[in-house]
């Protein structure tokens, strides 16, 4: 075959319509296809039979029992609480809605800096870490200058205390489900709490100073001692109740077996 | 031999050698004559698929192994709380709607001799003038308090129960970008009437972008429309607050509620 003669991929076009040839029984399957598939679409189909082949075996093995519906079934059980949750809800909210309309302050005037600025309610805290100068640190190495200015110092807590939140489930794993079971999370968890009161209450310490006979200086070592105190004490009584519970379990135990 | 088509599959047939009400045979009938001209059966089946998918086979609940629904009733409400959040959401849309009639995100002044903006004057309106204004305007304003302090409530009820574990961990994480998105959501609301309150928390708002190292001009620039307040502030938390955050937020709401429904609620132990 001479290079320069036009190339078809079926040699002479036919335009009768013979071409078409119906499909045999060679004609691959879909599962067929997925098996002859390479790289990571076969790797994707392999490990989709391997976790569907382990699911099955998983089911077989199990001595539960096999129900139509989820866990806790969303329908009717959790929809029919819900609904009258809902209406009970709605109700609440036109009724304060009705009884407790918002107030509206002055328009805005760049010219004249009210003496309480203040964001709504739920971003005290936010708000309350932007306050964090006194604990920005001083580095010794730049000649006692700050690494970092303390407005960039607050909006890096704010950063941080998201962060921190978001790793928990990455820290605190297992099946341990109740307070009781791990005192330590659920100390850190009353104390996140706290530390969320008090730094909003840090971020109003204008007004608190005023109203309480405290100093400034007072008041910013409360924000962060008493966090530590409530968690200190939830430890100490979530760790006294387990202690309970295993002395219970224990002397059940005892009770069947009495020990030799 | 007839020249009269031969149905392969003999419906008729078949129906004739079954005992059939009337009920059953006119459903049949319609059955059979919708299905051989759209292929119902087809789409009967894909939606039965579906059924089987939703309704996963599950094994017995850890309430029910134990028999614990009996002490499980009294934490219902903090399980709700989600479930609040959500309704006060689309409380707060359907008043958010009704409002967006007659509000204009505007710091220019309505006449010569007026101090205040459009923006405020138009709430003014609302809370004065509007039929029902000042209760609809109170039903927003309530209802993303409501939402905000449910989501945080939820945020602790899941933490305090460990909800957040091991097979959860992406939910919970899709549950602080939800929160944070709340407060975004309320603080861009915050900053519309124009009011003192207002134009002093986006003075706040403004620093605080300004002080992101590296890209704190930009981001500035990008959310409050420049390095002072202004018309193009408010413009841009107008856009934020009706147009963006509403289908960020409402998607992200339905993939978390949505890996809720697969995954299950986590019950309490």
């Amino acid at each position: 075959m001479s290079n320069d003669e036009p190339k078809t991929d079926g040699g002479e076009p036919k335009t009768d319509g013979s071409g078409i040839v119906p499909q045999d029984d060679q004609a691959p399957t879909w599962s067929e296809r997925k098996e002859r598939t390479q790289g990571l679409a076969r790797l994707t189909y392999e490990y989709f039979e391997r976790s569907r082949r382990e699911d099955e075996d998983l089911r077989r093995a199990s001595d539960y029992v096999e129900r139509d519906v989820l866990a806790f079934p969303t329908w009717p059980h959790e929809m029919i609480r819900n609904l009258a949750i809902t209406s009970f809800f709605l109700g609440a909210m036109f009724f304060i809605s009705a009884a407790i309309p918002p107030h509206i302050p002055g328009p805005a005037d760049p010219n004249s800096t009210p003496a309480v600025i203040l964001p709504d309610w739920y971003l005290y805290w936010s708000f309350g870490l932007l306050k964090l100068t006194p604990i920005n640190p001083e580095l010794s190495l730049l000649g006692g200058q700050k690494l970092m200015s303390d407005r960039t110092y607050g909006v890096l807590a704010n950063l941080v205390v998201v962060g921190v939140i978001a790793i928990v489930p990455f820290l605190n794993k297992g099946s341990a489900r109740r307070p009781v079971e791990e005192p330590f999370w659920a100390a850190v968890g009353v104390g996140g709490v706290i530390f969320a009161f008090t730094i909003a209450v840090l971020a109003v310490q204008n007004l608190i100073t005023d109203l309480l006979p405290m100093t400034s200086g007072e008041l910013f070592v409360l924000t962060f001692m008493l966090p530590f105190a409530f968690a200190f004490v939830a430890y100490s009584v979530l760790k006294t109740m387990r202690e309970g519970y295993m002395f219970e379990l224990n002397r059940r135990y005892y009770r069947l077996r009495p020990p030799k | 031999m007839s020249l009269e088509r031969k149905d392969e599959h003999d419906h008729e047939g078949w129906m004739e050698t079954k005992d059939l009400s009337p009920i059953e045979e006119v459903y049949l009938t319609t059955l059979i004559w919708l299905d051989k001209r759209l292929r119902i059966v087809d789409y009967l089946e894909l939606l039965e698929d579906m059924y089987y998918k939703t309704n996963l086979q599950m094994p017995k609940s850890h309430t029910e192994q134990y028999n614990l629904d009996n002490k499980f009733w009294y934490w219902y409400p903090l399980y709700a709380l989600g479930s609040f959040s959500t309704i006060a959401y689309v409380v707060a849309a359907i008043t958010g709607a009704l409002l967006g009639f007659y509000y204009a995100p505007s710091t220019a002044a309505p006449s010569a001799d007026a101090a205040a903006s459009v923006a405020y004057s138009n709430v003014l309106f609302i809370m004065g003038d509007l039929n029902f204004g000042t209760f609809l305007r109170s039903l927003h304003r309530w209802s993303a308090q409501v939402m905000t302090a449910a989501v945080f409530l939820h945020m602790l009820r899941v933490y305090f129960t460990g909800a957040y574990k091991e097979p959860r961990e992406l939910n919970w994480i899709i549950g602080i970008v939800l929160i944070s998105l709340t407060m975004v959501f309320g603080y861009t609301g915050y900053l519309l009437p124009w009011s003192q309150l207002s134009y002093w928390a986006g003075q706040i708002g403004v620093e605080m972008a300004l002080s992101i190292p590296l890209i704190g001009d930009w981001v500035a620039q990008l959310i409050f429309g420049g390095f002072t307040l202004g018309e193009a502030t408010l413009q841009r938390m107008y856009i934020l607050h009706v147009f963006l955050l509403p289908f960020v937020v409402t998607l992200v709401i339905a993939i978390h509620i949505g890996i809720v429904w697969m995954q299950g609620i986590a019950e309490p132990h």
